[in-house]
């Protein structure tokens, strides 16, 4: 029961397929009532034939082999097609993943024993003549269409083969998990639109092969049986969906500015097209108009009206059962009624009483602000009554219902949705909507106007860690406040500076000589040679013993120090031994098993890279932008690219170059305020009050120690919310500074001081 | 997620048919259908007695809740409210998992609970007074099948 909802804004999960039980429940909630007999008796039948079902499903696994062969000579000659069917690979092992490439990683083979699954035969070269000759009497041999040509296998190339013959085992692997799951839709949601994705010209042939496919696969059972009916049926559903032409996506109906045009998958709608829409006609039963009115009822009171109410309604019923009133004007009658008054206008305060209204006459939430605004002014000059008679009489509303249809939520699977307002927007579709008096869209649609707040791109929580990783809580979910902060993909973090100017390592001075040592080392890499003479908090191979190196390069990339066990003692040997640099012994560092383990594989992947940037490249990240490059990386090519890309990056050589061990260059302003010495007192106020943080940071002033001593805490939000480099302030001599730094300081000339050096700003944006 | 569907997804993350072990889950499941079928009928048919001798005992537990005053709307929306606990109940015994449960029994009725401010520990008393009063009612195999489903609901709904 995790629910992984990022800053607010929840996920949702579209319900793809149906098994019998699945659609059977949740057709009887719909109608809100216990399952009824035939729905009993379809479970029941379900259950009985289960066993038959699986049986099937078994012989259909363990002879696949034989049919995707059989499907594949059939329209590839020249060659033996099944060469070119390739068992899949395995997944890299992801954060969370089961799988870890590293220790514990089995190939394909080994695994597929363990987990007992049928081993393939080994394909014969030549057809068993007795199987040759049954295939010879057998009856039904499907017939083929005149258009078909036979594809050589030369000619198709070995890529096209590789994708046909795998898209064959694909058909029978659906079809025999549609069989396990008693119901079509698992091959329909799949199979629809294939025909757009492959290519025109084998339509035909791909037909052929699944009509032979079915034909194999029946030739296991007893012909009339039961079971081989069952193959046909579902195969017949297989090639009927296959040979239609890819549904067009479904735009959004209606077009006005605060529509985006936004399109759904058809297979979305597909999957919702089991819940019933009421429609209320004239040569209806009466039972049904009954439910039809009770449903009504549902939408625009949400919940079932009585005869307490009876009096005021009574009328309006027999009128829309008569059919002298049509649906629509019983739906406005119904919310001009004094019941929708008392229930939903009265309790509330006008914004959230229009965001209801909303939901229960158009079916959706407030789309943005502009129209929110012109409901709000109709209600306040002319009264709610006006603002039910615009949205009934909307033409939105005759789109969508018309004059017979009953109004229904127009929810993720019904249409596209918005992006705008998201989160409200699924709120509003609860259930318990009704019961939070507190608006939510306005809020949202005003959030978008307010400086960004002080957390993580991807989310926010109660992380105790000094950044906000983008973590998951279910109580985050309770808060009313949350809401999706509209960062976007340009948004930046501020992000503050924390490279002492002045010489802060304990113990460690360097005198004239190294540094001209240094810089005719490094004479290519001008901005290294820049920071080791200005003396950042850095160790370089070149100035510091390889103890000291080693003993930072550990402290840096794991945080703290650790066993003696884990180190990595070839590494060492080889840095000592000067055949490899300071970088590629902090890159062997991050690819240790005992890293991995601490930073990748037990950590969700927005906090994996967040840490492993941090350690890397001393920086926590910039944004989505920046985030959602390692989130490819990382999903395509796994960890270990990760670290790849982090230490070949131009910034982790420009930065630290060959010989420096990495250093924390920036912290969030949350942690900086962290490691004041006072505390994170404002830390929680913080986030709740992102305009004041600007105002905070300028306020703060740390008590200087050496080994924090930040260059820079201003940190500006424009209006637009988007941060600005904070501005170095102008070295000033620093008097407060530890002696020997302050000698040094003003010994620099001005070309050292990277202040003045236009390329050492301090936030760049490297992506 | 029910048997089979867990079944399906994790085979087709794997890219694999069904193996035997997931086979033989799901006709275990196929097994225990008409068992709970059976129970399902039993709680469609008895839910009234069950809703009324689970609210008195009830109200002996704690008798100082809004249902048990004189507010007739508020007793009613609690019996209300059970019988829809009830009918829950049967679509997870039913389906053999208790997501029916999740969405709407523990996540959504805690949220509206807490914002209706009734007090969830009272709320998950009830709850344990119609899991006694619904396992008196079966024989010993159905109670062992039902009990998980009302233990999983009391548990989520605990504050």
């Amino acid at each position: 029961m995790t629910d992984r909802i990022n800053g607010g804004s929840p996920v949702v999960h579209v319900q793809q397929y149906h098994t019998v039980p699945t659609a059977v429940i949740v057709g009887a909630d719909q109608r809100d009532r216990y399952l009824n007999h035939s729905e009993t008796k379809t479970l029941l039948a379900f259950l009985n034939t289960g066993l038959q079902r699986l049986e099937v499903a078994r012989v259909l696994a363990q002879h696949a082999y034989e049919i995707v062969a059989a499907g594949g000579k059939r329209i590839f000659v020249g060659g033996n097609p099944m060469d070119y069917l390739e068992l899949p690979g395995e997944s890299v092992g992801m954060p969370g993943s089961e799988y870890f490439v590293a220790e514990d990683y089995l190939s394909p083979k080994t695994k597929q024993t363990k987990n007992g699954q049928i081993n393939r035969t080994v394909s014969p070269g030549i057809t068993n003549p007795v199987d040759w000759v049954k295939g010879l009497f057998f009856s039904g041999k499907p017939s083929v269409p005149s258009r078909f040509r036979a594809i050589g296998i030369a000619d198709y190339g070995s890529v096209r083969m590789k994708r046909s013959m795998r898209d064959l085992d694909w058909f029978l692997r659906y079809i025999t998990y549609a069989i396990v799951a008693g119901d079509t839709s698992i091959i329909s949601v799949n199979t629809k639109g294939l025909r757009g994705v492959i290519p025109e010209d084998v339509t035909v042939a791909t037909t052929v092969a699944l009509r032979e496919m079915q034909w194999k696969a029946r030739s296991y059972f007893p012909s009339e049986s039961a079971a081989a009916a069952l193959v046909k049926q579902y195969f017949d559903v297989l090639i009927a969906d296959y040979q239609i032409e890819k549904p067009s996506d479904r735009p959004r109906n209606g077009v006005s500015k605060h529509h985006q045009g936004l399109s759904l998958p058809a297979s979305y709608e597909d999957s919702a097209s089991t819940q019933p829409r009421w429609v209320m006609k004239n040569n209806l039963p009466d039972l049904e108009k009954e439910a039809v009115v009770k449903a009504a009822y549902r939408q625009v009171f949400e919940r079932d009206i009585g005869q307490t109410y009876g009096g005021e309604l009574s009328g309006l019923v027999s009128q829309v059962k008569d059919g002298r009133g049509s649906m629509e004007s019983f739906i406005r009658q119904l919310g001009k009624s004094r019941v929708y008054r008392q229930l939903y206008y009265e309790p509330y305060n006008i914004s959230r009483a229009i965001e209801l209204a909303c939901r229960h006459f158009l079916g959706r939430g407030l789309s943005c602000m502009g129209e929110f605004q012109q409901y709000f002014e109709l209600v306040a000059e002319k009264g709610f009554p006006a603002l039910i008679d615009t949205l009934v009489g909307s033409q939105e509303y005759s789109d969508y219902f018309g004059v017979e249809t009953v109004p229904y939520m127009r929810g993720l699977g019904r249409e596209a949705q918005e992006c705008r307002n998201w989160g409200p927007q699924l709120d509003l579709f609860k259930y318990s909507a009704p019961m939070r008096k507190v608006p939510q869209f306005v809020t949202a649609f005003a959030g978008y106007h307010q400086p960004l707040p002080n957390q993580h791109p991807y989310g926010v929580g109660n992380d105790p860690l000094e950044i906000q990783f983008g973590a998951i809580f279910p109580q985050e979910t309770r808060d009313p406040k949350a809401q999706p902060a509209h960062f976007s993909e340009d948004s930046r973090r501020i992000l503050i500076n924390t490279q002492p100017q002045h010489s802060a390592f304990s113990g460690i001075k360097h005198d004239q000589r190294s540094i001209v040592d240094k810089a005719a080392a490094n004479k290519a890499n001008r901005r290294s040679t820049l920071q080791q003479k200005t003396d950042y908090l850095s160790i370089d191979s070149v100035q510091h013993s390889v103890d000291a190196v080693i003993l930072a390069a550990y402290r840096q990339v794991f945080g703290c120090e650790i066993l003696e066990s884990q180190h990595h003692t070839k590494a060492e040997t080889q840095l000592k031994g000067q055949l490899i640099t300071v970088r590629e012994f902090v890159r062997q560092l991050a690819k240790t098993r005992a890293f991995r383990r601490a930073y990748w594989e037990n950590l969700y992947v927005t906090k994996a890279t967040e840490i492993i940037h941090r350690r890397l490249l001393g920086r926590p990240t910039y944004g989505r932008r920046e985030n959602n490059k390692y989130y490819d990386i990382c999903g395509q090519k796994g960890f270990y690219a990760l670290i790849d890309a982090l230490i070949d990056s131009g910034e982790y050589l420009e930065t630290f170059g060959e010989n420096t061990v990495p250093y924390e260059r920036y912290v969030t302003p949350r942690g900086l305020a962290l490691r004041a010495p006072t505390g994170p007192k404002a830390g929680p106020n913080l986030r709740e009050e992102p305009p004041i943080v600007g105002d905070y940071m300028m306020r703060y002033q740390p008590s200087i120690s050496p080994i924090s001593a930040p260059s820079s805490r201003l940190a500006n939000v424009d209006k637009n919310g988007y941060s600005t480099p904070p501005k170095r302030q102008p070295e000033k001599a620093p008097d407060a500074l530890p002696e020997t730094s302050s000698q040094e300081g003003l010994q620099a000339s001005p070309e050292e001081n990277p202040a003045s050096a236009p390329d050492s700003d301090p936030v760049e944006v490297i992506v | 997620m029910s048997v089979i569907t867990q079944a399906i997804a994790t085979a087709d993350r794997e890219v694999r048919y069904l193996s035997k072990g997931e086979l033989d889950m799901i006709n275990r499941f196929f097994d225990d259908g008409p068992q709970r079928l059976r129970i399902v009928s039993v709680l469609n048919n008895n839910v009234g007695e069950i809703v009324e001798k689970g609210t008195q005992r009830f109200w002996q537990r704690c008798p100082l809740t809004p249902s048990n005053s004189d507010n007739s709307q508020f007793q009613a929306s609690c019996l209300r409210d059970q019988a829809w606990f009830i009918r829950l109940i049967s679509y997870a015994v039913a389906v053999g998992d208790v997501d029916p449960l999740d969405a709407s029994g523990v996540r959504g009725a805690k949220e509206m609970y807490r914002s209706l401010e009734v007090p969830l520990r009272n709320l998950a008393d009830c709850m344990r007074s119609l899991k006694e009063v619904t396992l008196e009612m079966l024989s010993i195999e159905d109670a062992a099948e039902v009990g998980p489903y009302f233990d999983y609901l009391i548990a989520g709904l605990m504050p």
